[in-house]
């Protein structure tokens, strides 16, 4: 069995903390993403689950046993490289079968038909007698994962495997590893910075900041419920608007524009003054703009249109306020592709109240979330 | 057709136009002329010092040059290569320096990679410990030579020193012939086996770390990781520190005249190259030696040679 148990985890490198009191639950056949930017202490966790690196404190368990001192070897692991760590001297053949020299219970016929059969699934078998050299990029990542799949691990880990990829050839692999790792059942620790990765193939995403494990939760919660400003702001493309300001009673108040917070709202933000207040560009709806403020809801805001970004299925608007036109932008907007929009354009924007985010300025901590149709089953990770 | 007469009438006018006048000036314009004076005075050089010299000696050795005097052109024949191949001093010679390539360049060579891969593995001060290693290769063949003479010394080398200290008869290194081959060839490999130590060590840390940790995750111990997987990446550095040992074996004539201070070197540790000089200068048989030369300059190429074919067919030429 491949569920995996991290308790306290922690490493140092010196007075580096790498990995910081990481503890954290993978279930049997689970697709996990670790999840944040560079040197945030995924790729430690990851050679630590691997026995690459040997934890300063805290323990490993997988499949119910302690794996601290155990030899990669002896953890029914497989690895793949974000270099893919092709043996460049050997053929395709003899990278695959190397790993399945050292297991015993294969007699050596055994061990060339399983080559044979684990590079019919990946679609290599016709290049299985040519050196990593004269494979594209492409072929080189499946040789890969076949030395990966050839052992029959109970859990595989991946360190940035799909990052020396073009992006369409990374779309397709993201696909194919889906659907391999669903075929195979086997648990999957996939460690990427990319955050279009981890949304698209995760089960759940465990995102890190700086040694320290931010949030655990499926794609859809760490997008809509966000546990803090670093998840949210990781998570999301493009990224979710943020603006400071503070409360004045039941109003927030933000450099550019005011925003009357909803009684649900209210509720949730006790005493704090100071907040952030996040929404997705998605949730902005940009309409024509109204003859004059009269017109204007409360939640609505006049702006001018600064850059428009086409992207063919949506278009990304970066919007200002029409008194402040050289500020950065205050806010972006995506709408649909045919809502055609032309930069210098006045619009107006409203913020819808059920879709606001509210983020504690001090800690970062989320206060509010944007309300659900239907509440999801999730306990939130406790901070 | 008058028009046609014409535009003969043009082109030929074009071919006078570009005369050889200006042909001569295009080519004195060229790169090729201009840059002429900076590769050619080293090339012409070059060509009087090295193929002039090997030239010379190529024709030499078809005489019977002997003494004092001029060489004589007139009768030109393979003499001399038979009088060699066929003399027992020459066999010898050739058998030593074929020992002395092989097992100096093989021993150099599996030294070189096992001090490398410790250090690789991680031995601290690693900077430290190559400077040590390497620090043999700056010294001259003379000093090599002197320092080895003192340490082979039968009465009073530190050699000897531990051999008796050991209970044994001290042991006349130099001097009997079956083990002087061999000392002299521990001396050579205490110079260059840090010269192999540092083409490894460059090999090996050109080797991605991911490539050690994939073969951990596969199961593979440590020996069978360098086994299968890095040492057949070190090819490359073995095929060129090979190519130098060897040519460095082939002229090891300075280390050997160092060693004794004259043409005849210790019994048994006769070389082609020492034979050569002996012959040519104390002797003056110059044909004799021009013959031995050349035959030295074909095994030196017998070494160069699949080198620079195997560099050709990676393209590196």
């Amino acid at each position: 069995m491949g569920q995996i148990q991290l308790t306290d985890l922690t490493k140092r490198f010196g007075d580096t903390v790498a990995v910081d009191d990481l503890s954290l639950d993978i279930d049997d056949e689970e697709f996990l993403v670790l999840v944040g930017p560079s040197g945030c202490g995924k790729s430690t966790t990851l050679r630590m689950l691997a026995g690459l690196e040997t934890p300063t404190s805290g323990d490993i368990y997988i499949g119910g046993d302690h794996m601290n001192y155990r030899v990669p070897q002896n953890r029914d692991i497989a690895m793949v490289f974000q270099d893919y760590a092709l043996y460049p001297h050997m053929t395709v053949r003899q990278n695959i079968r190397f790993g399945l020299e050292e297991e015993e219970g294969y007699t050596s016929a055994e061990r060339d038909e399983r080559v044979v059969e684990v590079a019919e699934t990946l679609g290599i078998a016709d290049l299985l007698d040519r050196k990593p050299d004269e494979l594209s990029g492409g072929q080189q990542q499946r040789v890969a994962l076949g030395r990966a799949i050839v052992r029959d691990p109970e859990v595989f880990l991946m360190d940035e495997p799909l990052s020396n990829l073009d992006a369409k050839l990374r779309a397709e692999m993201r696909t194919e590893l889906q659907n391999l790792q669903d075929q195979l059942a086997v648990t999957t620790v996939y460690v990427t910075h990319n955050q279009t990765e981890a949304m698209t193939m995760a089960d759940r995403i465990a995102v890190m900041d700086d040694g320290e494990l931010q949030q655990v939760a499926s794609p859809f919660e760490c997008y809509h419920e966000p546990n803090n400003l670093f998840v949210a702001e990781f998570i999301g493309e493009p990224m979710i608007n943020l603006v400071r300001g503070t409360r004045s009673e039941s109003t927030f108040v933000g450099e550019h524009f005011s925003y009357p917070l909803d009684e649900d709202v209210m509720e949730s933000v006790d005493d704090r003054d100071d907040f952030v207040l996040g929404v997705r560009p998605e949730d902005i709806e940009v309409a024509d703009a109204a003859p004059d403020d009269a017109a204007l809801d409360d939640h609505d805001l006049q702006m001018d249109v600064t850059v428009v970004e086409p992207h063919g299925d949506q278009n990304v608007l970066h919007l200002s306020h029409p008194d402040q036109p050289s500020a950065d932008d205050a806010l972006q907007a995506v709408t649909e592709g045919m809502h055609l929009v032309t930069r210098g354009d006045r619009v107006t924007v409203t913020i819808p109240p059920d879709k606001i985010h509210l983020f504690d300025a001090e800690t970062g901590t989320a206060v509010h979330n944007r309300r659900h149709d239907q509440e999801a089953d999730f306990t939130q990770l406790e901070q | 057709m008058a028009t046609h007469d014409n535009t003969e009438h043009v082109s030929d006018a074009t071919d006078e136009a570009v005369g050889w006048e200006s042909k001569l000036r295009y080519f004195l314009n060229s790169d090729f002329v201009r840059s002429a004076p900076y590769w050619g005075i080293p090339f012409v050089l070059m060509s009087i010092a090295v193929y002039g010299g090997t030239g010379y000696n190529f024709a030499i050795s078809f005489t019977d040059y002997e003494g004092l005097g001029t060489p004589d052109y007139s009768t030109l024949d393979l003499e001399m290569y038979a009088q060699a191949l066929s003399s027992d001093a020459f066999i010898a010679a050739a058998q030593n320096n074929l020992v002395l390539l092989v097992g100096f360049t093989t021993i150099c060579l599996v030294l070189g990679l096992f001090l490398a891969i410790l250090l690789d593995h991680g031995i601290r001060f690693s900077e430290k410990f190559q400077t040590v290693y390497l620090l043999p290769m700056s010294l001259s063949f003379v000093v090599t030579a002197q320092l080895w003479l003192w340490m082979f010394n039968v009465e009073s080398g530190i050699l000897n020193l531990v051999v008796t200290t050991l209970g044994f008869n001290p042991v006349d290194w130099l001097g009997n012939p079956s083990i002087a081959l061999g000392a002299v060839i521990l001396a050579l490999i205490w110079q260059f086996s840090g010269y192999t130590m540092v083409v490894y060590l460059a090999g090996l840390q050109s080797i991605p770390d991911d490539q050690f940790e994939a073969a951990r995750v596969d199961g593979a111990s440590i020996t069978r990781t360098y086994l299968r997987i890095i040492v057949p990446q070190l090819k490359e550095a073995s095929v060129s520190a090979a190519v130098v040992l060897m040519v460095f074996a082939l002229k090891a004539f300075t280390f050997l005249y160092a060693l004794v201070g004259r043409y005849r070197p210790p019994n048994g540790t006769d070389i082609l190259a020492t034979l050569m000089v002996r012959r040519a200068f104390k002797f003056g048989e110059w044909a004799y030696s021009a013959a031995i030369a050349t035959m030295l300059l074909i095994m030196a190429l017998g070494v160069i040679g699949p080198y620079l074919y195997y560099q050709y067919k990676q393209g590196g030429l």
